[in-house]
């Protein structure tokens, strides 16, 4: 692969830079980026057909064509993912997940997340919303105070169709070209 | 000793505990409601951790709350402060129950001293003098009248919780009472959970003179002198001052010793006070106890020296109080002014909203306990109290001279307080008299007050 210091023209090992495009959009981006929303990654990275696609977290999906040259385009300020859920301490006390918070699990609004303890009473921590829980917060046994943060849950693939064919036109060859 | 505190309060006591424990080597973990998170407490301290929603019920008034946040961030001990859990015996209980040291009485002697008329029946086997009352609580309507007769009008009808006026009422006849009775009833069930009250003779143009105690658990115990609490405004408290300008050397001390005496002897335990009522003739009647760390007790600090919630960790925690009488020395005079957020000209309703600027009094002889700085956001949930002017001099001519020029200084911008009625008040005649009783504001009026100040100052 050749270096290009303009970081805009990709370096494709194939001929027809757009064979690599299609299987990019249609099938290895959305892939990705729902393995990111159900992940506990900020980023993910991978190279295929010379190009390389790097995606951020926080809902921008950026696709770069700097295949070669290292560089990546991230966007701009990623926008507000809407309607992510916190799920947050009912009390002051203990806290023991329940066996459904895994990060990438689905769950539907008011599933318990899990339950702390208050002097041997316990009160139930229910999901907010439904969505897939992206993040977990606390561990089994940690002391957690009253409002704390104890888990997040992402809405369930929010229209990221638009998204990531805006983000694979953007960082496409014929765009750059 | 005790090694870590948690503070289950929140405002000016709040910053005032974490002071103390922090001037004993000890750690402290303020407790916050949500709304309380940027309080001033909570930005000083080391750690804080948060125990329920605005709401009191759910979070200062919550025992399974403040006992699991003492258990979880490692304390040894809980610090009520005043209101709240302070006096409730069940909560001093559950913190033994748990291996945690409540400062404070044991929940022995909060028992003992829960209900107002069995303290007076209790204290009055000790010697002290009680206003003439009731038969215990009433029972009814018909007891409540043939109570009345008895004793004769006019009459304070009071219950038996609580504090701050919240269900009392005076009458003059038996019509008043009847009428009274019902309002009195529901106020103080929706205020303290228990509507059981019961009459007091009305005493005319008497003073609230208070006793400070000091008292270990082995039996020794010291008086820190007395406090006049005759400033009030609809039986709240807002100024205080020591000596008593109403009491003869003879009396202060006699009322002060009286009142130790009898507090130890009941087996009294930890910082307290003992409330009176003192009539025109010096004569002086036991109303209450107070078994708790209370508002004003700076004004007794400034004159002993005494940092009267470091003694109550240190006896909480069995210590041998360690002095005696003898080497509790009152030098001077001092006078507490109450800062609230009220709307002094919109009938004293409380106030709520950000503190745009804050700047204390300084000098020799002031002293601000407060949560109060510039940018604050006053919640609307709890009571107004934003902070207290303690002032010092060596007479009460000096320490009022001192309090007029810090009251200049002290500026709180963005919310109304009640700072100009405070000017008001240490201009007023009969105040700087000191010939005075509980009926002062109320009788003249707030509106009488702020007319007499200069224009800028009562804006």
């Amino acid at each position: 692969m050749t270096d290009d210091p303009t970081g805009r023209r990709p370096a494709p090992d194939i001929d027809d830079p757009s064979v690599g495009l299609d299987e990019l959009t249609e099938e290895i981006l959305p892939a990705l980026i729902a393995r990111l929303r159900a992940g506990r990654l900020g980023e993910l990275e991978i190279r295929s057909h010379g190009w390389r696609v790097r995606l951020r977290r926080d809902g921008a999906a950026t696709a770069t064509s700097g295949a070669a040259s290292g560089t990546s385009a991230d966007g701009d300020s990623p926008p507000e993912i809407g309607a992510r859920g916190v799920a947050r301490s009912p009390a002051v006390g203990y806290f023991s997940p329940a066996s459904g918070l895994v990060i990438g699990h689905t769950v539907q609004a008011a599933d318990p997340l899990g339950r702390v303890d208050v002097l041997g009473i316990v009160q139930d921590v229910s999901a907010p919303t439904g969505g897939i829980v992206s993040e977990v917060l606390a561990e089994a046994g940690q002391a957690v105070e009253y409002g704390q943060a104890l888990a997040v849950i992402d809405p369930l693939v929010p229209e990221f169709d638009a998204g990531s064919d805006e983000a694979a036109e953007d960082g496409s060859p014929a765009a750059a070209a | 000793m005790v090694e870590r505190v948690l503070i289950a309060n929140r405002g000016e006591i709040a910053v005032r505990v974490l002071r103390a424990c922090r001037s004993m080597g000890l750690e402290a973990v303020v407790a916050p409601s949500e709304a309380d998170r940027e309080s001033r407490a909570v930005l000083m301290a080391d750690e804080s951790i948060c125990i329920g929603p605005a709401e009191s019920a759910r979070s200062y008034l919550s025992t399974a709350s403040v006992i699991s946040a003492a258990l979880v961030s490692g304390c040894d001990a809980i610090h009520p402060g005043y209101g709240f859990l302070s006096e409730d015996d069940g909560f001093a209980e559950m913190t033994r129950a748990h291996d945690l040291t409540f400062i404070g009485p044991s929940a022995e002697v909060l028992e003992r001293f829960a209900s107002k008329a069995g303290t007076r029946e209790l204290l009055a086997g000790h010697g002290l003098p009680m206003v003439p009352g009731s038969d215990g609580m009433l029972r009814d309507d018909e007891h409540a009248l043939s109570e009345a007769a008895r004793i004769g009008y006019p009459l304070l009808i009071k219950p038996s919780a609580g504090g701050g006026g919240k269900g009392m009422r005076m009458v003059r006849t038996p019509r008043e009472l009847q009428q009274a009775l019902t309002v009195c009833r529901s106020e103080a069930r929706a205020a303290f959970g228990d509507d059981s009250l019961y009459l007091e003779k009305w005493l005319e143009r008497t003073r609230h003179v208070e006793v400070q105690v000091i008292v270990d658990n082995y039996g020794s115990g010291v008086h820190v002198g007395e406090r006049d609490c005759s400033v009030q405004r609809r039986h709240q408290k807002i100024v205080e001052e020591a000596p008593s300008p109403a009491i003869d050397d003879t009396t202060r001390v006699e009322l002060a010793e009286a009142a130790v005496r009898a507090a130890v002897a009941a087996g009294y335990q930890n910082v307290g006070t003992l409330e009176f009522l003192v009539d025109g003739e010096g004569r002086y009647y036991f109303i209450e106890i107070n078994a708790r760390i209370q508002v004003e007790h700076p004004v007794t600090e400034m004159l002993s020296g005494i940092d009267i919630v470091a003694e109550q960790i240190r006896l909480a925690s069995g210590e041998p109080l360690g002095y005696g009488q003898d080497a509790v020395r009152l030098r001077g005079h001092a006078i507490e002014f109450r800062i609230n957020a009220e709307d002094v000209k919109g009938d004293f309703q409380p106030q709520a909203g950000v503190v745009e600027r804050y700047v204390p009094p300084g000098g020799a002889g002031i002293r601000m306990e407060t949560h109060l700085y510039s940018g604050y956001d006053v919640p609307p949930y709890y009571d107004s109290l934003l902070g207290k002017l303690i002032v010092w001099g060596p007479d009460r001519d000096s320490a009022i001279a001192r309090s007029r020029v810090a009251l200049r200084e002290l500026l709180v911008e963005g919310i109304e307080t009640n700072i100009p009625f405070h000017r008001a008040i240490v201009e007023d005649q009969t105040f700087l008299s000191g010939d005075f009783d509980t009926n002062l504001l109320d009788r003249k009026g707030a509106a009488a007050f702020l007319s007499a100040l200069p224009t800028d100052d009562a804006a």
